[in-house]
């Protein structure tokens, strides 16, 4: 069976995260609820249209993103996990020794090829 | 008591939405692409459950490399759309048959 | 008691987020259901003890995986509404395949608890380390018996890395040609680099 004792340490957390949902939920739901109960709400098409400065819009708010940001999306996902990988590296090095040190720099040198490749290729320019 | 058959409930659960909604939005592999990533969801839950309950660690090992292999599937596979959207401009399933015979 | 009621509450919260991520009819609300989805994934995995994977789940899938997903959704400029024409279509084939698939599921549970099914004992070393945190066992774990599993990741990761780059990169190569502006080769340009002053016989022409 799975110990309990360190899910204490949890309990604030959870503690916070309902007061933050009931917060979020009536600062949500109480305007609405409050105009519909004393009669203010009444939608009407110029209230529903969007605004901007009086005029009528002039293209849809999606506007498409570049693909430049996609390659520096991925890059960041991929040395998220190469940071992600180092946590517990650091904390369990009296446990793995030299061993453990020598798997990380490899682990490093794998990744310092990717990223040279990625500036030799210019992905982390943005002309 | 919350036991192991809990999470595997739940995780059968979410495999099984994971499954249905790679039949449901067939022609949107945005959709699918996140479907899948429900999928390994369910499967990572199921290894960390079981390495809790039996007291052995290798499932949360493997954990994080299913996790490693998600993440590079994940950067692959929108790389990939993203090219067939930028070749074909839809990125409909159904109209990938440039290489039918 | 509170541990059973935060179970139910992050199980029903990933369930019901899984089932809009798959029928929600705008993908950025697809998304972000995928997020709220994977953030209670990791409340489960707390709750059982595995936090590291937990915090991981948030840091990777809510930080990185799930803005990826985002970009794509708003780089494409698709007509979404087209795309869901073949929902009713499929609906009933999918539901079969589910009922199915669930129906095996649940045959697997419930031959575990007829209980003729032994779970296994797990072998000694790989047991977490007695009074260390679960991060230090899992690292002791996988830098000391696994290390070279952990290669094979940074070698997935360095595929992934190359990969994309050489299949998004083709627009930029393609710009390379171009040639750039050089401001302080511009500025440092003199008037006896750039013109020449010839007096060309008549009928001959310059050579440039």
């Amino acid at each position: 069976m799975v110990a309990t004792e360190y899910l204490l340490g949890y309990l604030p957390i959870l503690i916070f995260l309902g007061v933050a949902l009931a917060l979020s939920a009536l600062f949500v739901f109480l305007p609405i609820g409050v105009s519909r109960i004393t009669g203010s709400h009444r939608p009407d098409t110029a209230k529903l249209s969007e605004y901007e400065s009086g005029f009528p819009a002039f293209e849809s708010p999606r506007s498409q993103f570049d693909v430049r940001f996609y390659l520096v999306a991925i890059l960041f996902i991929i040395f998220d996990l190469e940071a992600a990988f180092l946590f517990p590296w650091a904390v369990s090095l009296e446990f793995t020794g030299w061993p453990g040190w020598i798997t990380m720099m490899v682990f490093l040198a794998e990744l310092a090829i990717g990223f040279a490749y990625a500036w030799k290729k210019g992905a982390l320019e943005w002309e | 008591m919350i036991g192991i058959e809990h999470y595997i409930v739940v995780s059968s659960i979410l495999f099984v939405l994971g499954v249905l909604g790679i039949f449901l939005n067939r022609k949107n592999v945005i959709v699918i692409l996140m479907a899948i990533e429900l999928i390994l969801l369910s499967v990572n839950i199921n290894f960390v459950a079981f390495s809790a309950f039996l007291n052995d660690l290798v499932g949360q090992v493997f954990a994080m490399l299913v996790l490693t292999v998600a993440a590079g599937e994940a950067a692959i596979g929108l790389a990939i759309l993203v090219i067939y959207y930028r070749s074909r401009g839809t990125i409909a399933v159904d109209d990938a048959n440039r290489m039918k015979g | 008691m509170i541990q059973a009621f935060a179970f139910y509450l992050f199980a029903a919260l990933v369930l019901a987020s899984g089932a809009f991520t798959i029928l929600a009819r705008n993908p950025v609300h697809s998304v972000l259901w995928l997020i709220l989805a994977f953030f209670n994934a990791a409340g489960l995995m707390v709750i059982v003890g595995a936090e590291f994977i937990a915090m991981l789940l948030v840091i990777v899938y809510v930080g990185a995986v799930a803005v990826l997903f985002l970009f794509v959704v708003m780089m494409l400029d698709i007509d979404f509404a087209e795309l869901r024409s073949g929902l009713v279509r499929y609906f009933p084939l999918g539901l079969a395949i589910a009922v199915v698939l669930a129906a095996e599921l649940v045959l697997g549970v419930g031959a575990y608890r007829a209980g003729a099914l032994e779970l296994g004992t797990p072998a000694a070393e790989t047991a977490p380390l007695v009074g260390e945190a679960n991060i230090v066992s899992i690292g002791a774990l996988l830098y000391g018996r696994y290390l070279f599993l952990f290669e094979s990741a940074g070698i997935i990761l360095l595929v992934a890395m190359i990969g994309a780059i050489v299949l998004t990169q083709r627009e930029a190569r393609a710009d390379a040609g171009r040639s750039q502006q050089n401001i302080s080769r511009q500025v440092s340009r003199r008037p006896e680099e750039a013109t020449v002053n010839t007096r060309p016989e008549v009928g001959q022409g310059v050579q440039l």
